[in-house]
């Protein structure tokens, strides 16, 4: 079964191209080390040195309101600073795609950090024009279809004699968006993968024949994302028991084990994404024209 | 003595211990001995038109001038004209309002009034005519329609009574600030035409209906005769009397009685489940824990004994799983209210779990509150307790001392808030912080923290001390949030630290006698601070001057500390044996190689500690009080000094063989006020182990939350 065999070899392609995960890490370190810092310097100050240090909590809602008291007027700067660099970090990952997916398709070719960028390089500009693209599709899912969803769901929303068919409706269609989400994010990722694979210089070709791709083999193509997805579900289930186990812990080994944790789980969403890659080039490379 | 505080009435002890025991010596209209006559008597009759969502009332009031000053004029609230255009003072107000707006505007179609279409004298006099709408409050507002004054032919002199028959209509609106209508559900609250308080040598006191605003009105003896649907189910303040159903006309007519309660509210559907259950003093209270609070209080044990009640729950069929935790909240509130302020003197108190989509919920009527709750509830989360617990408590903080809502929220909701806290800590513990989405809770899953009221409390209140004083008048606010934020969670955060500031025992006495002295009476701020400044013995007036009538922030900390060697030398001249000597630096190098050569023959080191504290906010401590600051030093030994805190800085210095390890103002955590907890203490040692924890744990927040927006490139 193609599904299950893209899988597959869209694992082992992410285990022997590891490298990729570690400049990944990498390149997240130090990103969020550039947009934390302040933040991380402000805690020190004023935790640094008090006895309350010893007994804050993680979401400390006390502490929390006493910093928006010290420093509320400064809130909007700090927040507009995390959201230009979270935009930053977004235009970031449009450029490093590129290398991700170069360096995956180029099967013999080794992962070095030269090749890595080059290939970065050579399709930031394609990808950023699908990037622009695929926001067009968003807002036409968002805008259009979400609100005939929601139409829909109103007159039995309104008139509902009780909450329960608010809850229900509102999760179904919650969970009508994201399967929106993740059909739209599958579209752009075959089209990335036609730029790279094929080679092809246009943009919105690509997208066009990523589309064509799809549309033969959509339920094979979406279940395939859904298992990644499902994969990730697991990996993010497993954290919540385990982290949730290591942060009460009072000892320094419970601390260090937790900080390592953390980075492991970033690892593994760093893996699922190049999985995503990896198993849909898989997939697409199973299914030529 | 203690005994003597708690009630200046003569006939209070007597009357509180005929309510001891289930329903012991109750008439029909369960009338608490006050020792006083209410001010006010009302017979009302209304009846419901489901269909019309109309109201059609007659009203006969009684009205007592107990004033010793001539009444000429009688001034009624019509709430409910609040919600019958753009142009009223709530409207307005609500929709200029950018933070939390309490009632949106109503849609097309679905406005609500009140017309009084006829007001008479009981001898026949009419006094329709004289009818004129007030706008009594700044700014002054026309085309409000929400104080409506009539004019008697002759003013009511001091002790004669006026007698009124009114006729009213309404339209009933489709929910704006908890009363209202959603399908066959009603929830009728500040729904009939109610006089406002008369006081001497201030006249009538009836503000219009402002969107921060609650009410204020007269203790009074009601008589109520509600005709709704046959097949409707009522719940109602009082205590349901007397049941006609009239066949032919497919109704219900409910007659309920109340004494001495100065609002009354009901509600009538065809959804409600109305479940009863008592509460039994005995199963609820053990006798330690009547010894343990008579001892507080300085009481005898009959005088703490609290009565059995009959509880009403009407509950939605949908949280009928919810029942057991509904009244578990509920027996909590009348048992721990009971204790610490005074019994419940009604016989009945009803619970209503609010209809879908009337907007009721959380709202308080004397002997009837709306409690809230999803069907999807939280483990985790107080909720719906919370909203119960605080809801009756209102019976206490509003109802039984029942003060000027409009004028000095912070007397019900402060002391209701403050109260609501300890009730919920006793009776279970912190509760998780409730999160959930689309109406599924996630606090369990999200594992979020569990936290205290009085944490809470403090959260907000430190937030708004610079905004208004907790005093303002409450369409005075900055906005809703800090009006909110002020007469709640401030007021209630000065509470506790009074609490904790003059202590359990003395803390006890203070709230019971104010309570109690004010039952049935409509208390002011400057009443609190007497009882304060008596049972405390001290002057503590300074407290509520820095604290609550200004705008002050509190907050103190330590600026700096550190340990330097004491030099055992220093240059100059000194007097040695009668002689001078010089001291020079050679000299002192000299003695330096000394010592090291031999540290035995040497002096000890010491070190000059310097602790530099400050008074970072405005407000400051006063009268007896007193800033306490404790310094440990590496010995483990601690030394304690206190500061006046009048000024903005202290340096403290100390001189010890070792050095300071850390110092701390505040050690007792009295000043739950203070808006800056993290500065209160300084230490030498490095970054703690929680705080390497809250930094990893903030960077790797900000690590997945990039990671998951490179999802979107």
């Amino acid at each position: 079964m193609s599904v299950m065999r893209s899988i597959g070899t869209g694992l082992s392609g992410t285990l022997h191209k590891g490298k990729l995960l570690v400049y990944l890490w990498a390149l997240n370190v130090a990103f969020t080390l550039a947009v934390a810092v302040p933040f991380l310097a402000l805690i020190q100050k004023e935790l640094g040195h008090s006895l309350l240090g010893s007994s804050i909590r993680v979401f400390d809602i006390p502490w929390l309101a006493e910093m928006a008291f010290k420093y509320g007027e400064a809130l909007p700067a700090m927040a507009a600073g995390l959201g230009i660099g979270a935009l930053l970090y977004v235009l970031f990952h449009i450029y490093l795609n590129g290398g991700i997916l170069g360096r995956l398709l180029d099967r013999e070719g080794p992962v070095t950090l030269a090749a890595f960028l080059s290939d970065a390089g050579r399709y930031a500009g394609r990808f950023f024009r699908l990037f622009l693209a695929s926001l067009l599709f968003y807002a036409v899912v968002f805008g259009g279809l979400l609100s005939l969803v929601s139409a829909g769901f109103r007159p039995w929303m309104e008139g509902a004699r009780t909450e329960w068919p608010v809850v229900i409706l509102s999760n179904v269609r919650l969970l009508i968006a994201l399967l929106l989400l993740s059909i739209v994010h599958m579209v752009f990722d075959y089209a990335r993968i036609v730029i790279v694979a094929d080679q092809d210089r246009r943009a919105l070709h690509a997208l066009r024949l990523a589309l064509g791709f799809l549309r033969k083999r959509f339920f094979r193509a979406w279940s395939l994302y859904l298992l990644v997805v499902v994969i990730f579900l697991a990996g993010m289930a497993l954290n919540l028991f385990v982290a949730g186990r290591l942060a009460g812990a009072p000892s320094t080994a419970a601390l260090v084990l937790a900080a390592v944790w953390t980075q492991v789980m970033v690892v593994y969403r760093i893996w699922v994404k190049v999985l995503f890659f990896s198993a849909q080039s898989e997939f697409y490379r199973m299914h030529p024209y | 003595m203690m005994r003597s505080n708690v009630s200046p009435w003569p006939g209070i002890a007597l009357a509180l211990a005929l309510l001891v025991g289930p329903g012991q010596g109750r008439g029909q209209e369960a009338p608490p001995d006050t020792g006083a006559a209410p001010v006010l008597r009302y017979e009302i009759w209304v009846e419901l038109d489901a269909d019309a969502k109309t109201l059609r009332g007659r009203e006969d009031i009684v009205w007592t001038n107990r004033t010793a000053e001539p009444v000429a004029d009688m001034v009624f609230h019509l709430y409910w004209n609040a919600f019958k255009n753009e142009a009223s003072t709530f409207l307005r107000e609500s929709l200029s309002e950018t933070m939390f707006s309490r009632g949106a505007s109503p849609r097309d179609g679905e406005w609500g009034w009140i017309d009084v279409t006829s007001v008479r004298l009981a001898e026949g006099h009419d006094l329709t005519p004289t009818m004129v709408f007030l706008s009594p409050d700044e700014p002054a507002n026309p085309d409000d329609r929400t104080v409506l004054r009539v004019v008697f032919p002759e003013p009511v002199q001091p002790g004669e009574s006026a007698r009124l028959h009114l006729d009213f209509q309404s339209r009933i609106p489709r929910t704006v600030a908890r009363s209202g209508y959603y399908r066959n559900s009603f929830f009728i609250a500040q729904w009939f035409p109610k006089p406002g308080v008369y006081e001497e040598g201030r006249g009538w006191n009836a503000h219009e209906y402002h969107q921060n605003s609650e009410f204020f009105a007269d203790f009074a003896d009601f008589v109520v005769h509600i005709t709704i649907p046959r097949d409707f189910v009522i719940g109602s303040s009082g205590k349901e009397t007397a049941v006609r159903v009239d066949e032919a006309a497919g109704t219900t007519t409910y007659t309920y009685r109340q004494s001495m309660v100065h609002d009354f509210a009901w509600t009538a559907g065809d959804r409600y489940l109305k479940v009863e259950r008592d509460f039994i003093a005995e199963d609820e209270v053990t006798a330690e824990e009547y010894e343990r609070t008579a001892e507080l209080l300085g009481l005898s044990l009959e005088e703490v004994r609290l009565p059995n009640v009959r509880m009403i729950l009407l509950i939605a069929p949908e949280h009928r799983g919810q029942i057991d935790r509904h009244f578990r909240a509920l027996r909590a509130a009348i048992k721990y209210y009971g204790l610490w302020y005074g019994p419940y003197p009604y016989e009945t108190v009803t619970m209503v779990d609010p209809p879908f989509r009337t907007g009721s919920g959380g709202m308080e009527y004397p002997t009837l509150f709306t409690a809230g709750t999803r069907v999807l509830p939280s483990k985790g989360a107080l909720s719906p307790e919370s909203v119960i617990v605080h809801e009756f408590g209102h019976g206490y903080w509003y109802g039984l001392v029942a003060t000027n809502e409009f004028e000095e929220a912070w007397l019900d909701e402060g002391f209701n808030t403050y109260s609501t806290g300890r009730v919920l800590a006793v009776a279970y513990g912190p509760g998780a912080l409730p999160v959930s989405w689309n109406g599924i809770p996630l606090d369990g899953l999200l594992r979020m923290p569990r936290i205290y009221d009085f944490e809470l409390n403090r959260a907000a209140a430190i937030n708004v001390a610079e905004l208004d004083p907790v005093t303002a008048w409450s369409w005075k606010f900055y906005n809703s949030a800090s009006y909110g934020a002020n007469v709640y969670m401030r007021a209630a955060t000065l509470l506790e630290t009074l609490e904790r500031l003059l202590g359990e025992r003395t803390w006890a006495r203070i709230m019971r006698a104010y309570h109690m002295r004010n039952r049935y009476r409509h208390p002011r701020t400057e009443d609190f601070i007497a009882v304060v400044n008596e049972l405390s013995g001290s002057d503590m007036t300074w407290f509520f001057e820095e604290l609550l009538t200004a705008t002050h922030d509190f907050d103190y900390g330590v600026a700096s500390i550190s340990s330097v060697e004491k030099p055992r030398h220093v240059r100059g001249v000194f007097e040695v044996d009668g002689k001078k000597v010089e001291m020079t630096d050679e000299r002192i190098r000299e003695l330096g190689r000394a010592a090291a050569e031999d540290p035995q023959a040497a002096a000890p080191k010491e070190y000059l500690t310097t602790v530099v504290l400050r008074r970072f906010g405005e407000a400051r401590i006063r009268g007896q009080g007193r800033v306490e600051v404790a310094v440990r030093f590496e010995d483990g030994s601690v030394e304690t000094r206190s500061w006046d805190g009048q000024a903005r800085w202290a340096r403290l210095e100390f001189i010890k063989p070792v050095r300071v390890e850390w110092a701390k103002v505040d050690p007792r955590g009295i000043w739950l006020i203070d808006s800056n907890l993290a500065n209160n203490s300084r230490g030498t040692d490095g970054l703690r182990k929680n705080v390497v924890r809250l930094m990893l744990r903030f960077f790797n927040n900000v690590q997945c939350a990039l990671q998951a927006l490179s999802g979107w490139s």
